[in-house]
């Protein structure tokens, strides 16, 4: 299912025209509808008005599910540390892939969606791991000088 | 005449047969797709990638001089570096330089404002491959920067 919010939604868009053809992968339709979906590509920038919408369709949606954070804006924020702006989707729904790019290339979604098969093909479907939710406030933190592993300020 | 002008221009489109031209010049011509894993679309030459520390190509030694600007012209504040400098030595040395890939728009002002010369120390590379599963592995340290991201290499 294409989530797409914004500007990366039109780089979705042009990965799934016939110049990079995302149908070679295996990815052909994008439902509209979540019940028949099992892949979620959440393109573009998160408010926390939309916040809940996304979660209720991510619940929408059957298990197995994965879902691909695609550009910075659903990755962390983006460029955008404001009070409106969720700061990363992975606040609401547990993510598998983050691809990064603002917004990211046709071919760098394909290789994220490549990626995610790797994944799948490691740790199958039926028996998953806990997948986690990021929890932590949603306001923005702008003290991104010197991290250390687990992304804390130093 | 005007009138009747107009009149005709409603009639037969000629508005819209302007603007769908070009859409109409690619319709007969067959639909071809970059194979994406095995070729790539060559890119352009001041594509903005995901930035790279260069070295001198000769010595391997550091080009970077720790002069801070990249850090100053992040708009986010995405980088941050330090150095220290030996004693009897005039350049600093590079200790540490974090980059948080996870919120970088790509915009190119911390390569633009940096001053070394005639091999720039942080460029944007060609690269753009940047899928990962985690958030901490896309804080990049200073092995990273150097020698770039690692892509798994799909052929297939």
């Amino acid at each position: 299912m294409g989530f797409g919010l914004a500007c990366c939604a039109i780089e979705m868009m042009a990965a799934s025209a016939s110049r990079y053809d995302i149908a070679r992968f295996g990815a052909e339709v994008f439902r509209a509808s979540p019940r028949q979906s099992d892949l979620m590509i959440v393109a573009g920038t998160v408010t926390k008005k939309m916040a809940p919408v996304l979660r209720r369709l991510y619940d929408q949606m059957p298990e197995p599910k994965w879902v691909i954070s695609m550009g910075s804006c659903s990755n962390a924020g983006g460029p955008f540390p404001t009070y409106s702006v969720l700061q990363g989707v992975d606040k609401v729904v547990p993510v598998d892939v983050y691809v990064s790019g603002c917004p990211p290339r046709p071919e760098a979604l394909l290789y994220g969606l490549m990626r995610l098969q790797d994944k799948i093909r490691k740790e199958g479907t039926v028996l998953r791991k806990e997948r986690t939710i990021m929890s932590g406030d949603t306001e923005p933190t702008l003290n991104s000088k010197r991290f250390d592993a687990d992304g804390e300020r130093l | 005449m005007q009138t009747i002008i107009k009149f005709l221009k409603t009639i037969l489109l000629i508005d819209l047969v302007k603007g769908m031209w070009l859409t109409m010049k690619y319709t007969p011509q067959p639909a071809f797709t970059f194979q994406y894993p095995a070729e790539r679309r060559p890119t352009a030459p001041r594509f903005r990638g995901v930035l790279r520390l260069q070295t001198e190509p000769a010595t391997g030694a550091q080009t970077c001089i720790v002069c801070d600007q990249c850090a100053k012209a992040c708009p986010d504040d995405l980088i941050a570096l330090g150095g220290h400098r030996e004693p009897g030595q005039k350049i600093k040395i590079l200790d540490y330089f974090d980059f948080n890939l996870s919120r970088c728009s790509f915009c190119g002002l911390c390569a633009e404002v940096c001053p070394t010369k005639p091999i720039k120390a942080l460029i944007m590379s060609e690269d753009y491959e940047l899928g990962s599963y985690s958030r901490d592995t896309q804080i990049l340290r200073v092995d990273q920067m150097y020698d770039g991201v690692e892509i798994e290499q799909y052929t297939r």
